[in-house]
């Protein structure tokens, strides 16, 4: 009961600290709604006030539209004017992107300083420069969009998807971006078995591969051997053949759909020979010709490397600072014609730990980070706010789950505890011996929405509301009876509940990871408490993060716990939800890999229900977008009700969402899409960022 | 004399080789490699990894071979200076330590000189005053800097300085200095980041030092030599100075030997929450990631540093206390 009464004393601390420094002004409308939406009835969470109203840049697509006169940062109209660079209108090309700022016109200049954790921490730099994806989803989540495809066209058949680039369009270096540079990615790197063993299954229908195919200059086509209608979500999504060149070339990652050809050619033994590109991989220090060309096209490693990214490496990630600056040729523009990106250049610093980073965010050293700035911090932040000059805004994602007990469909270690894991009435009583209502107070302020791994009811794969709450509610006595039932009735003198084949006490291991942005582990530590009103003996297991990784892919754990991100779009994000990814399932990896295989590796799933949601998700690709919303609500429905992942509290910004943003910089959303799929902040455009003064 | 020190010069060889074998093997104990690690963080960022892609990784970075022969591998670079690719930074691991390891040394140095600096007079003091006023003040300050765990000082302090001074938090230099050339004002702007982690690295083992001086000079003031001296109306400071004090340095001289590595190996946790650009917090991610050339390198220099230490410390010895000189004559 302490733990409870703890939480309610920190949201008094809360609210207190908003009051006194003016921010119940800013409760409106969608703090209730929100508040609503928690199922918490009518009180406003201060939580609730720091989310503001989901907002965002605008693209205009008619080219009446479209400014005729462009202009550009004075660091480059300098270089023009000294003869280095060629006039604005012959950089930005023919077609550009124009965007309308979410708030303002901007004015040029600046540097961005952020923080960072080292040559791990990738995603922190290329969620900002994602405008190098195909296409994008617009800033709601919900719509695909034009980014360095102009316009696409899916065939009404579904075996191919046809892409028109932009007229004029040229790399960070000048030279013209064309369909040859998709050709050069396909036929030299992605069917080069040295680069890419086997094909990979974003580019793959019911285990076929697809082709690329140039059109003309500016028109690249895509080829299926059968209809995969799910292509265009592919490309716009986080994925390998839509993530990019800034997501996909670096880290030895071989995807990303282009390539600049005419820059990576001269590391490829087809041009010139193996002898030749291997010397000059020694003579760089490399053991071999692939170490090399993965290291040159890596846009973090390798600042002569040509892209299309708003700002482009300066300062390798692998020093002290990781340094960006502006792209002189990028694509897009403001709807007064100002060339986009309005910041001159982006500047991280390594922080060696979280705390660190975190003080310095109080400390006002960054002027806009939302990526490891904690949740629990929170009351901190807000009681600095002003005499440093930022303010906080909080973006909840749209998953269900931020700590979801993952139940092992394949654990076979031991025979006893295998056959409860794999008995639903017993997941279920499980999920109903957790109070979400705690958990929701003490480790998310009370801001989280408890209940199933359903997606938020704003997403259209959300089977329903009343979903939410399914099998997702304490109920202490409902779980007993359930246990009672399945044939867990005997007890020992502490009330645990005793295994059946004799051997003592029930015990169900708990497998959390080090260093996630959640605490799982005392999350864990929590639920094994609660659990103990229903007699299950937990034992939490910490672990640190590869290791847990290690542990999940030899099918060791018995309940892992993760968040279930990404979700929330099933189909471009499944391993969170479903086992179909051997890469990642929590769910049981030999069903991962018996599903991938297509039956030939792993391990059939015994479940009935779970084997027909596998079904439905494999049948999924071929159809059109409102089949598509169906099979997903159906699978969730199966998923909820055999509660084979159990929820706890999720729609959160605890990953990623808590962002703190200094009062000097303009055209900052009140509120953004927090989904991996959106790479955000990436679907707010920070190249429309910028200083107000 | 010369036989000890060459004997003690190839015993010292061969230690280092046997630590270079142990650290590889230690750091290959855990489950998984640097591909699993590798995995794990792809997956954080929604990479997917292939069974067949994880296997051409292996090969590429070499970890599918046997371990002797990584380990050979790794030597025949060790040799060459070079010390092998440090995976996660995808730079050579000589690149990635090379500066870290000469602030690692001024910051350790620092400590260490601050922590004797403090603990001989004070020691001193407190041992000649026995049970004054000033010895409980110092027991008592000494007492609290050994039982603060020093990470905790760290944030505290680290707190009070952003919140009452507006200091820059953490590190060992601006901004604007973190990436440029070596020059005067870079080394004055490291020479003012310095007191705080010197400090807080220092003071445990002030306290430490404080006791064992304190309790040593005790057991020699009491000594008959003394009391003759004394007797014979010696300067109080020449009684105390002269004999006692010296024959009571001994332990601070036969911890050089591993104050050095423990300096390194026991500030990674106050490096981390600092945020010091040393080798410690670089120590603790290698291991992490199963980034086994750096982490292993890391070790191998630490255990050089150690026997270095320990060579210094039997010098240092030697001339302080006579008694050992006569020993290594016999």
């Amino acid at each position: 009961m302490s733990a409870k009464r703890k939480g309610v004393t920190r949201r008094d601390f809360l609210r207190d600290a908003a009051l006194a420094t003016g921010v119940a002004a800013l409760a409106g409308s969608s703090s209730l709604a929100f508040a609503q939406a928690a199922g918490k009835g009518p009180e406003p969470k201060l939580g609730g006030q720091l989310i503001g109203k989901l907002e965002g840049p605008e693209l205009i697509l008619d080219p009446a539209k479209w400014p005729k006169k462009f202009s550009e940062a004075p660091m480059l109209a300098e270089l023009v004017k000294a003869g280095k660079l060629p006039p604005v209108d012959q950089r930005v090309p023919a077609e550009p992107l124009v965007i309308k700022p979410v708030h303002s016109i901007g004015r040029y200049g600046g540097t961005w300083r952020r923080g960072f954790t080292g040559p791990g921490d990738s995603e922190n730099g290329n969620r900002i420069v994602s405008a190098d994806k195909l296409l994008f989803w617009e800033y709601t989540g919900t719509k695909v969009m034009p980014s360095v495809a102009r316009q696409w066209l899916l065939a009404d058949d579904g075996k191919s998807v046809t892409l028109y680039l932009r007229k004029g369009h040229k790399w960070s270096d000048g030279k013209p971006f064309t369909a040859d540079d998709f050709v050069f990615w396909y036929e030299d790197v992605y069917l080069n078995k040295e680069l890419v063993p086997t094909p990979h299954p974003d580019f793959m229908i019911n285990g076929k591969s697809g082709v690329i195919k140039k059109v003309d200059g500016t028109t690249v086509l895509f080829e299926f051997p059968e209809p995969n209608y799910l292509f265009l979500d592919i490309l716009a999504g986080s994925t390998a053949m839509g993530g990019g060149q800034a997501l996909w070339q670096m880290d030895g990652r071989t995807m990303g759909a282009y390539m600049p050809a005419h820059y990576i050619k001269q590391f490829h033994p087809k041009y010139s020979s193996k002898d030749e590109v291997d010397r000059k991989a020694k003579a760089a220090g490399f053991d071999g010709w692939i170490a090399y060309i993965k290291n040159r096209w890596d846009w973090r490693l390798n600042p002569e490397l040509p892209v299309l990214t708003p700002w482009k490496t300066v300062t390798p990630i692998n020093n002290p600072t990781w340094a960006m600056e502006r792209n002189p040729y990028f694509y897009e523009v403001d709807t007064a014609g100002n060339q986009l990106p309005y910041i001159d250049r982006l500047q991280m610093t390594l922080a060696e730990n979280l705390e660190v980073l975190n003080l310095r965010a109080i400390g006002g050293q960054y002027d806009l980070q939302e990526r490891h700035t904690a949740m629990t911090k929170l009351p901190v932040f807000l009681e600095n706010r002003d005499k440093i000059g930022y303010d906080v805004r909080l973006d909840p994602a749209l998953n269900g789950s931020d700590a979801t007990l993952q139940t092992n469909q394949a654990y076979d270690a031991d025979p006893e505890v295998a056959k409860w894991l794999h008995t639903a009435d017993f997941r279920r009583a499980l999920s109903m011996g957790i109070d979400r209502d705690q958990l929701n107070e003490t480790f998310w302020l009370g801001i989280g929405v408890p209940g199933s791994t359903a997606p938020s009811e704003t997403t259209p794969y959300n089977p329903g509301p009343e979903w939410r709450k399914k099998w997702s509610t304490l109920d202490v006595k409902q779980a007993n009876a359930l246990l009672d039932k399945v044939g867990l009735s005997k007890k020992d003198g502490e009330g645990y509940r005793l295994r059946a084949d004799g051997k003592g006490r029930l015990r169900i291991e708990l497998l959390t990871s080090a260093g996630a942005f959640i605490p799982h582990a005392q999350i864990a530590e929590m639920i094994k408490e609660q659990w103990k009103k229903i007699g299950i003996q937990a034992d939490v297991k910490e672990v640190e993060r590869s290791l847990y990784f290690t542990r999940i892919r030899g099918n060791e754990h018995q309940i892992a716990i993760w968040a279930n991100d990404g979700t929330e779009l099933l189909y471009l994000f499944p391993r969170h939800g479903l086992p179909v990814d051997p890469a990642e399932a929590h769910l049981g990896h030999p069903i991962a890999a018996w599903y991938a295989s297509g039956g030939k590796q792993g391990k059939k799933p015994e479940d009935p229900q779970l084997l027909k949601a596998l079904e439905l998700f494999r049948t999924a690709n071929g159809q059109k977008l409102p089949e598509r919303i169906k099979i997903a609500q159906e699978i969730f429905k199966i998923m909820v009700d055999g509660q084979y992942s159990i929820g706890t509290v999720g729609q959160s910004p605890a990953t990623m969402g808590v962002r703190i943003v200094s009062r000097k910089m303009g055209n900052i959303p009140s509120r953004q899409i927090n989904a991996q799929h959106c790479r955000t902040p990436g679907t707010s455009q920070p190249s429309t960022f910028y200083f107000k003064a | 004399m010369l036989a000890y020190l060459v004997g003690r010069l190839i015993l010292a060889i061969l230690t280092i080789w046997a630590i270079s074998v142990l650290s590889f093997v230690i750091i290959q104990l855990p489950p998984g490699d640097y591909i699993t690690s590798y995995i794990a963080q792809m997956s954080a960022s929604g990479g997917f990894v292939s069974e067949q892609e994880v296997e051409a990784l292996r090969r590429e970075y070499g970890l599918d071979q046997p371990m002797w022969i990584q380990y050979l591998r790794w030597m025949k670079l060790v040799m060459q200076g070079r010390f092998g690719m440090a995976l996660e930074w995808k730079r050579p691991v000589s690149e990635v330590i090379g500066d870290r390891l000469w602030l690692t040394m001024v910051v350790s140095v620092a400590a260490i000189i601050l922590t004797w600096a403090l603990a001989l007079p004070i020691g001193i003091y407190s041992a000649v005053r026995q049970y004054s006023a000033g010895d409980y003040a110092a027991t008592l300050v000494g007492f609290i800097g050994l039982a603060i765990p020093s990470f905790m000082l760290a944030l505290v302090l680290m707190y009070l300085g952003f919140t009452l001074f507006g200091a820059n938090i953490g590190g060992l230099f601006s901004d604007e200095f973190v990436e440029a050339p070596w020059s005067l004002a870079k080394a004055w702007d490291l020479a003012k980041h310095l007191p705080l982690p010197a400090l807080i690295l220092g003071l445990a083992g002030t306290a430490q030092l404080i006791r064992i001086m304190r309790a040593n000079l005790l057991d020699e003031l009491r000594k008959p030599y003394v009391v003759t001296a004394r007797a014979r109306g010696l300067a109080e400071h020449r009684v105390i100075l002269k004999y006692p004090v010296r024959v009571a340095l001994n332990p601070f001289a036969s911890t050089v030997g591993y104050l050095l590595p423990y300096v390194v190996s026991g500030s990674i946790i106050v490096s981390l929450v600092l945020s010091l650009p040393t080798v410690g917090p670089l120590l603790l991610k290698a291991l992490v990631a199963q980034d086994m050339f750096l982490a292993g390198t890391i070790v191998l220099l630490l255990g050089v540093m150690t026997v270095i230490g320990t060579f210094v410390s039997d010098l240092l010895l030697m001339w302080i206390d006579p008694r050992i000189r006569f020993e290594s004559r016999k």
